[in-house]
């Protein structure tokens, strides 16, 4: 089964220097019917101005994966980390125990996009940790690309590993290019669109748009005009 | 375990006290509280420091009365060494006489961390503030100290609350 969650019908906020968009029930925005799906907590759709960002706060118990799509952010935390990340970048924080981490725009004058994602981990109290791999735009294109999992990649460092039985995976298509995902039984998934138009086994979806898979062993995406499409897949327990 | 709230205020000139400010709340995470991070801006006239001073301005809000209404303890910090209160600490214990007079206080813990000496005028605010204050861990590891810190006072919240709730 897949349930389209239209780009239109999340939750959002906006501020003079903030216009976010939440897929699940975030900050002010509570939805009861759109809590998360299995351990997929957050999907938030950040436009933040020049300059401007998340001044330092807490997280406790949350793998929390940052993906840019255009611009570039600074990120500062309480483990003594301090990076600028841009596009094709994966940034997985393990909030575990505690950490205080603040994100800006890094630039003074391009906005930054961006999506944040968390996860609820398996087991609390791990000790916290941050992780950065980038990758070279081709390794996306017509094909899966591992942001984060379970386990270390094949090619140990290329890929974020988070504690929890969860996988997220990007992938770009062009116009009419395919991709086909086989989910195990019992697996659930998520799929968000970052940016252009896609078909999902048939279903049209948009920048913003996400579906939720259950019981759908077969997906296949197909990248939708004008430009083809930039995805997130999820793998979920 | 329950949710406690822990304000941090700080000032910091060039980041050091930042990092202490920044361990006391991690620590009163670790003791799963909720946290606030407060910075006094700069003294009128002094000299931002090029590296941090505008980072930390852009980074921070000042302390308003609401944060530590909020807060079940206010975890406070200043550069190290100094003799006496700061002005812009003055001000900030100033600004809270309100609540202290509404009896806002009644229960509430204070506590600071240093990488030095230095606390006593801090403390000695406090206790004119009426807060229940948690002494100073001295350590040769001062991050590791702001750190535990944070989390006893995170602790200390939860052990008074039964008393506090009579």
């Amino acid at each position: 089964m897949i349930t389209i969650r239209p780009s239109g019908e999340r939750g959002q906020a906006s501020q003079s220097w903030l216009n976010s968009r939440f897929t699940f029930s975030f900050a002010n925005y509570h939805d009861p019917a759109h809590m998360g799906f299995r351990t997929l907590r957050v999907i938030n759709d950040d436009r933040i101005a020049p300059g401007k960002g998340f001044g330092p706060h807490a997280h406790r118990d949350m793998e929390i994966v940052t993906y840019v799509l255009e611009g570039s952010l600074a990120h500062k935390d309480s483990m003594g980390q301090q990076h600028v990340i841009g596009p094709n970048t994966i940034q997985a924080m393990s909030a575990g125990t505690g950490i205080v981490h603040s994100e800006y725009n890094a630039s003074a004058n391009q906005p930054v996009h961006l999506l944040q994602i968390w996860i609820e981990p398996a087991m609390e109290d791990v000790e916290p940790s941050y992780q950065e791999f980038s990758f070279a735009p081709t390794e996306k294109r017509g094909r899966l690309r591992l942001l984060a999992g379970p386990h270390p990649a094949a090619d140990a460092g290329s890929s974020a590993v988070i504690h929890q039985d969860a996988a997220v995976y990007v992938t770009e298509l062009g116009v009419g290019e395919t991709l086909s995902y086989s989910y195990q039984p019992e697996r659930f998934g998520w799929v968000q669109v970052a940016r252009g138009n896609m078909l999902l086994n048939g279903h049209k979806l948009g920048e913003g748009d996400g579906a939720a898979i259950s019981k759908e062993p077969e997906l296949l995406l197909a990248g939708g005009g004008p430009d083809g499409v930039e995805v997130l897949l999820f793998d979920l327990a | 375990m329950q949710d406690v709230n822990v304000v941090v205020v700080f000032y910091s000139r060039t980041g050091s006290t930042e990092r202490l400010a920044l361990a006391a709340a991690v620590g009163a995470v670790q003791g799963r509280a909720n946290i606030r991070l407060r910075r006094l801006p700069d003294p009128e006239g002094a000299a931002v420091d090029p590296e941090h001073g505008e980072r930390m301005n852009r980074e921070y809000v000042a302390p308003r009365e609401a944060d530590a209404a909020w807060a079940e303890a206010i975890v406070v910090g200043m550069p190290a060494g100094a003799e006496t209160l700061s002005a812009q600490f003055e001000q900030y214990f100033d600004s809270l006489a309100a609540l202290r007079d509404q009896g806002k206080f009644e229960g509430k813990i204070g506590a600071s961390f240093s990488d030095g000496v230095g606390t006593s005028p801090l403390y000695a605010a406090m206790c004119r503030a009426g807060l229940i204050t948690v002494p100073v861990l001295t350590d040769p590891d001062a991050v590791a100290a702001a750190r535990l810190q944070g989390r006893r006072v995170a602790n200390m919240i939860r052990a008074l609350r039964p008393a506090n709730a009579k």
